[in-house]
């Protein structure tokens, strides 16, 4: 594998050269008046922390890795169950999609409110690894060679055999894979939970505490470790699944929520169990909140919210705070989004043309991915400004390399002898690129952008929130500091529901523009 | 019994011996647990509280006090509503409007800083003297604060929207690098924050421009007036003893937190030091500490009723100070 060689010589010169330039940079104090340290003085200034590292990052690992393990033992049951039962996963299908698009920090000050101790943490790093697993352990199970199962079956072996002897072995490798994924996200979603958390020890708790100080050489450290821990979680997972199957190679998840195949005919079972799966979410989240025994001015039901916005005395001035709020995020979430995939589409189409070019950037955007999003944003803030510019970048950083990853990836599997037929027709680079890398890359663009939606909400949140001070992330810090807790939970529902609607958007446009132009759903 | 001791059970015995043997006598006595949720990460903000705890005063007024740290997230109202602390310090703003607006339960029954030490911090070379000055300049506010600094505004007849307010994440580094003009921070330490990065800083009380109230005020629900009145009395008495000594000279006490209670917020003693120095004149009051007068209570409540947010006097409590 020369090509593969030459490919990571030339992601290691890139890094190389990258890490001079920011040191050049850094030393010549060029970018925000010093704002962006070189990394020589991050590693001295870490050096000089280094006593009080410790216990924040195991508190951050504690959590991180609790969450991790309840999240994934919950997804990989529920992914069986899923993958045993169609009307289950049908009936599921709500929940899954809402944990999939929810933007975490949406939820964050609930758990907080609700939760004590390290329990928010915990919760909102399982909630990090669940879909990713669940979703992998189904496709595992369901992908299962059928002709082994035939062998089961044919010598009298009960469904559970079926299961325990060919489908779970078989699922390993994409449980695997999933874990992979999943493991970078239960940091980033320990790390999130300490925003309005509270406690004395954890990295975000340490980042909040050390904004204070004018010393942008911490603050990039904490966010170094920070990514050096999601990474390193990535990379032994990475490592355990290639000791375990040789190599496969996944950097992102699978965003096709799995759907149980419809039966043919009764139409009103089907509206039956549709209506149970948008109903299913809320229905948990009423139970949960009647369980947790939370005192009722703090924890409120979907009742008490929907009675917030639409049937209290103050009901017009919440609506008008909230659309307000949304008239800010919105807009600037779908223009950051827009940026981010289309400049992803252009940079991967570019690189069909030279292959060598996206090898060597991969690196790069992998550790972009799998820097904790709150250990970036202050970093940003101290570059960009707090404008709408900052936002911005950050809403196409977040989409742009997910995007990118899912695209190069998916052009790259264009069959030669497709990309050949327009050449021997003499047709030139431009033509072949129109008539097949640009079609052929439509199913990726369609995964690409369920996978960015969630994020790029998420992204503009975090921003608006530490930072800008407009739209429904700040209005969801402030409404905490008024003990609004009716606003507090209503931006929580409506982010999460508008998320789950757009993907809902997304799949549904892509289903027909694909299924018109003869394409399936590129997973 | 002692025959089927083995080797670690009596390990553990003898040494929770030697460790009891090892405690003074008052730890024998009963204690009742209490707990309080600070506002801030642990700074010297809240010395008198550790040291109080260090000295054994709180566990000498019969108290098991638990300390919460607070933090820039965190919304001490929220964690005793929620029932996970009996106290919390607050300021006053946020309390009284989520007593009148949300309904909250609330009592008052002290007030640690007699002088809100918030103010509008800017740098000496761009300086900000007064409110006139914000006009048409970017200041920085903790959304926490936006309220507060929107009633300072419209006292001096400012109407807020004629600043351009952001939020404020705590970090200077936008003020020093002269991003925004200024900062609504505690005036007892970012001028020292602002030196330590080369420039020097110059700054105002919002409680010198007619925003008169208290801060970090002691807030319990009326729950645990009712229940823990005894708690909470012992818990001012035993506070206002180790503030005394605290601030009987400022420059002790700091130093010997450091690699305890301070550990791990990346902050210098010296930075505690000026803290400590500086809250000093903020916090006395001829009554003692954390005295709620006639006087005080009805500036606060004049200076909220400037910005819509209607308390009254029956929201605080000066009954248990009474008690001390």
């Amino acid at each position: 594998m020369a090509g593969e060689g030459a490919g990571r010589h030339a992601g290691l010169r890139n890094a190389v050269i990258l890490l001079l330039v920011w040191e050049l940079v850094g030393q010549l104090g060029i970018v925000a008046g010093g704002a962006l340290p070189p990394p020589s003085d991050i590693l001295i200034r870490l050096w000089q922390d280094r006593a009080d590292y410790p216990r924040h990052i195991g508190a951050t690992l504690w959590a991180s890795a609790l969450g991790f393990v309840i999240g994934n033992v919950v997804a990989i049951a529920g992914g069986i169950l899923f993958a045993m039962s169609p009307l289950m996963l049908r009936l599921f299908r709500g929940i899954n999609i809402a944990a999939f698009a929810l933007p975490p920090i949406a939820i964050a000050p609930i758990l907080a409110l609700t939760l004590s101790g390290m329990a928010p943490r915990i919760t909102l790093a399982a909630l990090g690894v669940y879909f990713v697993t669940m979703t992998a352990t189904v496709i595992g199970i369901s992908q299962a060679d059928s002709r082994a199962q035939d062998v089961i079956r044919a010598y009298g072996g009960t469904r559970w055999k079926v299961l325990r002897l060919v489908q779970l072995r078989s699922a390993v490798p994409s449980i695997l894979a999933g874990l992979r994924v999943a493991a970078p996200n239960a940091v980033l979603g320990a790390i999130l939970a300490e925003f309005g958390g509270g406690g004395r020890w954890g990295l975000g708790t340490y980042l909040l505490g050390s904004l204070g100080r004018a010393e942008p050489d911490r603050l990039w450290g904490i966010g170094l470790v920070a990514t050096v821990i999601a990474g390193l979680s990535y990379a032994g997972f990475a490592v355990l699944s290639h000791r375990m199957l040789g190599a496969t190679k996944a950097v992102t998840l699978n965003t096709a929520v799995p759907a149980g195949q419809p039966r043919p005919g009764h139409v009103a079972e089907r509206i039956a169990v549709a209506l149970v799966a948008i109903t299913l979410p809320f229905t948990i989240w009423w139970a949960l909140i009647r369980l947790s025994g939370a005192p009722a001015m703090i924890a409120k039901t979907p009742v008490d919210v929907f009675t917030y916005l639409f049937l209290s005395p103050a009901s017009s001035t919440a609506q008008a705070k909230l659309l307000a709020a949304l008239g800010q995020t919105l807009p600037i979430t779908f223009a950051g989004m827009a940026a981010g995939l289309g400049f992803a589409f252009l940079l991967a189409i570019g690189t069909k043309l030279s292959p060598r070019a996206t090898q060597a950037f991969m690196p790069i955007a992998l550790v972009t991915q799998t820097m904790p999003l709150v250990a970036l944003t202050p970093l940003l803030v101290l570059i960009l400004g707090r404008g709408t510019s900052l936002t911005l970048w950050i809403t196409i950083s977040v989409t742009f390399f997910p995007a990118f990853v899912t695209l190069a990836q998916g052009i790259s599997l264009v069959p030669r002898s497709a990309e050949e037929l327009p050449r021997v027709y003499g047709g030139s680079r431009w033509q072949e690129l129109r008539l097949v890398t640009i079609p052929a890359s439509l199913p990726y663009l369609f995964a690409a952008t369920r996978l960015t939606v969630p994020r790029a909400l998420l992204g503009v949140m975090i921003a608006e929130w530490l930072a800008t001070g407009r739209g429904i992330g700040n209005l969801l810090n402030q409404s905490r500091g008024y003990l609004d807790y009716g606003m507090i939970w209503s931006v929580a529902a409506v982010s999460v529901i508008l998320s789950v609607v757009f993907f809902q958007i997304v799949v549904v446009v892509e289903r027909r523009v694909l299924a018109r132009l003869g394409m399936t759903t590129s997973e | 019994m002692i025959a089927s001791l083995n080797r670690r059970q009596f390990l553990s015995t003898a040494a929770a011996g030697l460790a009891a043997s090892a405690l003074p006598y008052r730890a024998h006595a009963a204690t009742s647990p209490l707990t309080m949720q600070a506002a801030w990460i642990n700074d010297a903000e809240f010395a008198g509280y550790f040291l109080g705890l260090d000295r054994g005063y709180f566990t000498d007024a019969g108290l098991d006090l638990e300390y919460l740290s607070g933090g820039p997230d965190v919304i001490p109202e929220s964690t005793i509503i929620a029932g996970r602390a009996d106290l919390a310090l607050t300021t006053p703003d946020t309390t009284i409007k989520a007593i009148t607006e949300q309904g909250a339960p609330f009592k008052i029954i002290g007030a640690q800083y007699q002088k809100n030490p918030i103010g509008i911090v800017s740098l000496a070379k761009n300086p900000i003297n007064e409110p006139k000055d914000l006009i048409g300049k970017t200041l920085a506010v903790p959304p926490v604060n936006v309220i507060s600094v929107e009633a300072m505004l419209k006292m001096n007849g400012i109407d807020p929207s004629q600043v351009n307010i952001v939020p404020y994440a705590y970090d200077p580094t936008p003020l020093v690098k002269g991003e925004i003009d200024a900062s609504l921070d505690f005036t007892t330490n970012v001028p020292f924050t602002i030196k330590q990065a080369g420039e020097d800083a110059t700054s105002f009380l919002l409680y010198d421009f007619g925003y008169t109230i208290y801060n970090d005020t002691v807030v319990v629900t009326e729950q645990v007036l009712a229940e823990k009145r005894d708690l909470l009395v012992a818990w001012l008495a035993a506070s206002r003893k180790a503030w005394a000594e605290n601030l009987a000279d400022p420059s002790v006490w700091p130093p010997k937190f450091a690699e305890t209670h301070f550990a791990g917020t990346g902050r210098s003693i010296e930075n505690e030091l000026y803290f400590n120095a500086a809250q000093k004149p903020l916090m006395e009051s001829a009554e003692g500490y954390f005295a709620l007068t006639g006087d005080g209570i009805e500036k606060c409540l004049s200076a909220l009723g400037e910005v819509g947010i209607v308390g009254s006097a029956d929201m605080f409590d000066t009954s248990l100070l009474a008690e001390i």
